[in-house]
């Protein structure tokens, strides 16, 4: 029993790991500021973000839902505007399939709810 | 004379018959929720006028019938009453079962049923329907409780103070079902709080015709004496709570003429000739009440068992008929919002409902894993009396 | 990499961050909303005075259109009759004595004492400190309990599949939703697009409780009513001409 307990525990933290670390899929705008050095002054430490932000963009949901104040940190729009990839000079939906969203998330198996009413492109004429 | 309690057997080929094809019911009731969350609400009859429709109607039903099925444990051990007591382990059981098949339907027909867990979390206290989920809760496990003080024997000086506490908890739960109508002040067809002793009362009597239904055909079929005694008894009593359900369906509706306000939505509802009008005077008024009234009372027909069971048919029907006029039937009705106008555009008129299959699926869904839920623990558990025969059940019975 | 994070660390990563991104000039302008990050109050508390003898019918139907054009509703494919949503919508009345005429543009009214806020079991109906009623659908979870109590019929259930929702106008299946006066035009300073698109004086957006406001000085002027009274849910959204 022990040994399976095990050999379970290791598949797992090698499969959070091994895909910790190559986003195939960045989305075109942070590809850009990645690039141009600047991903570190949006998100300053990757671990914190990897493993917070559901918790960040909680907080910031009922602030902005319940209290109206709208700031965009933590802002999930921000998070689709810049995470967004284009094929065909169009956008595809960010929880589809191999984009940012939807890599991580089905990785770990974690559900996503936040698309079922929020829009998953960067919004109209960006 | 200490009752003697027993597993059915269960292995007849009926008793799997039943269970296959109320499992065939579940099964279908699952794949329209499947089919209804999928895509959407939009494949079923309602709209934004008729929010809550057949799910409901099954639903609410259900859930009152199991706070009325309790009934006859209460008579024994609130009541004290000797006769009773052997049925009281049923009792529980049934109310447990019918709780169950209705909660099932009213999760189910949620928007997001994926977020039940919400429902559990976050409570806004001022909210009937917070409170009702508390009320539903607490009634699992009280009566999970009582049937336990009644099943241990060395628990058994407890049952009658567990059983006190149940009876006032139901009376309670009833009250709060009620009042998610009572308490609507924007609608006229709900907004009075006779709402609450009518759902009451209406409890009783559904909760009681499945009880009636079920004994008699768990002794039928399991081969065990039942004797004239005890359903006499019962049927006395259904006799009396049909005759009380309907004279509080007369003081509402009479209210309700009275007052100048409500007048238009009384007389569309019971007198335009609109499908509400012929459920209500056929389906509830006549079918549900005043035949089984009669097949209660008559002479000719009293003692005979399947006319009992019959009204206790025809007062289940009669009761979902009920519940259909109540709360479909009263969102038919606009809302009265500009008093001294006509409404010419935009709102207004009665909107038609047209339940659609998977809706009424798993209505009765619910209704069938009611029934599974008794089937099959009175195989596992010893719910029932080995014999109700009359000198078992009332040893001063003179024949 | 530090992958474990303790509560300190998250907090002094997020307010260095929060300092950081203020002031270095990146792509990002967070100044622009400076003016939003203090939670509303009810010192304010929004309100609309619809002035029925100004508008037209052509009026109404353009705060109709508007509506749909800012929030994506209407565009529905499968819904079909009532279950469409309509979260604004024009009613025509004939008084039933002089035979008068009116038409009048009908929303969620924001109420003080919304019924639907109250009935809500798990608090997804939501009243905003300045008065606009709203509904979380984070906690929604479709039960349609407010559309029962509402006195208006101004909610509307989400009954199909929806994508390509406006940005600031989260909509989903199985949730329900309303007329929101406009909330992220308004946090913004804006007025509410209904209200826009009609040019006349027929539609008044301000704040009630400012003395200074038209709305204010107009509802002190002039004989102006809320629809259901007795009710006593006093609305926001306040009606002269019927």
């Amino acid at each position: 029993m022990r040994h399976l307990l095990i050999i379970f525990l290791a598949l797992a933290f090698t499969s959070v790991f091994a895909h910790a670390d190559k986003h195939v899929n960045l989305g075109d705008r942070a590809t850009e500021l990645k690039d141009e050095g600047k991903s570190r002054d949006i998100h300053p430490s990757l671990a914190e973000i990897r493993k917070m932000h559901p918790e960040f963009l909680l907080h910031k949901r009922d602030k902005t839902l319940r209290q109206g104040v709208r700031t965009q940190r933590d802002s999930l729009k921000e998070c689709v505007n810049c995470h967004s990839s284009t094929k065909n000079d169009e956008y595809v939906p960010i929880n589809a399939p191999d984009q940012f969203c939807s890599t991580c998330h089905q990785k770990v198996g974690t559900s996503l709810d936040c698309f079922s009413c929020h829009r998953t492109t960067p919004k109209e004429g960006l | 004379m200490n009752i003697r309690y027993q597993q059915i057997e269960g292995r007849s080929l009926g008793f799997y018959a039943l269970v296959a094809g109320l499992g065939v019911l579940i099964l279908t009731a699952l794949g329209s929720v499947y089919f209804m969350e999928h895509h959407g609400h939009y494949v079923t009859g309602m709209n934004n006028r008729i929010v809550w429709g057949i799910p409901h109607v099954f639903a609410l039903f259900l859930i009152i019938a199991a706070s009325g099925a309790l009934n006859v444990a209460s008579i024994a051990s609130v009541f004290q009453n000797k006769l009773y007591k052997p049925l009281s382990r049923l009792s529980g059981l049934v109310s447990l079962a019918l709780l169950a098949g209705g909660l099932m339907v009213l999760v189910l027909d949620l928007g997001r049923p994926d977020r039940l867990i919400v429902a559990m979390t976050e409570y806004n206290f001022k909210s009937i329907f917070a409170w009702n989920i508390i009320l539903y809760n607490g009634f699992f496990v009280i009566v999970a409780v009582y049937l336990w003080m009644m099943f241990e024997r060395r628990m058994n000086k407890f049952s009658r103070k567990i059983g006190i506490a149940a009876f006032i908890w139901r009376l309670v739960l009833t009250t709060g079902t009620g009042s998610i109508f009572g308490l609507l002040v924007a609608r006229h067809t709900y907004d009075a709080m006779i709402m609450a002793p009518k759902f009451i009362v209406m409890s009783f009597s559904f909760g009681l015709a499945f009880f009636i239904l079920i004994l008699i055909a768990s002794y039928k079929w399991g081969d065990r004496p039942l004797g004239d005694v005890i359903l006499n008894r019962l049927r006395n009593l259904l006799g009396v709570f049909v005759a009380a359900v309907l004279y509080f369906v007369i003081v509402f509706h009479i209210g309700n003429i009275y007052l100048a306000e409500n007048n238009n939505v009384e007389m569309i509802l019971f007198a335009n000739g609109s499908i509400y009008t012929n459920l209500f005077w056929y389906g509830q008024i006549i079918l549900g009440s005043i035949v089984p009234l009669v097949l209660i009372y008559h002479p000719a027909v009293k003692g005979n068992r399947s006319v009992l069971g019959l009204a206790s048919i025809l007062v289940i029907i009669g009761g979902i008929v009920q519940m259909y006029v109540l709360i479909v039937g009263g969102q038919a009705y606009p809302l009265e919002m500009f008093p001294g106008k006509d409404i010419l555009e935009g709102y207004g008129g009665i909107v038609a409902y047209t339940p659609s299959f998977p809706e009424i699926a798993l209505g009765v869904g619910g209704l069938a894993l009611a029934l599974v839920v008794v089937t099959l623990l009175v195989k596992f558990l010893p719910f029932l009396p080995e014999s109700l025969a009359d000198k078992v059940a009332d040893p001063h019975h003179k024949i | 990499m530090n992958k474990e994070l303790n509560r300190r660390d998250f907090l002094k990563n997020t307010t260095a961050v929060t300092a950081g991104v203020a002031t270095i000039a990146s792509g990002i302008t967070l100044t622009t909303f400076a003016a939003n990050d203090n939670p509303v109050t009810n010192e304010k508390r929004w309100g609309m005075l619809v002035d029925t003898n100004k508008l037209t019918e052509s009026n109404i139907n353009d705060m109709v259109n508007a509506c749909q054009e800012e929030n994506g509703w209407g565009s529905e494919i499968h819904s079909t009759g009532h279950q469409k949503p309509s979260w604004i919508k024009k009613i025509k009345v004939k008084d039933k004595v002089t035979g008068k005429i009116d038409m009048l543009p009908m929303m969620c009214q924001h109420c003080e004492h919304p019924p639907c806020v109250d009935v809500c079991p798990t608090n997804a109906s939501m009243k905003r400190e300045d008065g606009i009623v709203l509904v979380d659908k984070h906690l929604c979870i479709g039960c349609r309990y407010c559309m029962m109590a509402c006195p208006y019929d101004a909610r509307s259930f989400v009954h199909e599949d929806l994508s390509n929702q406006k940005e600031h106008m989260p909509r989903g299946k199985g949730t329900v939703e309303s007329c929101t006066m406009c909330v992220h035009r308004v946090d913004k300073g804006e007025m509410p697009a209904c209200a826009e698109a009609v040019s006349s004086n027929g539609v008044i957006f301000g704040d009630l409780y400012d003395a200074n406001s038209k709305i204010n000085q107009t509802l002190k002027k002039i004989q102006s009513t809320q629809i259901r009274t007795d009710l006593n849910l006093n609305t926001g959204v306040r009606y002269s001409g019927i």
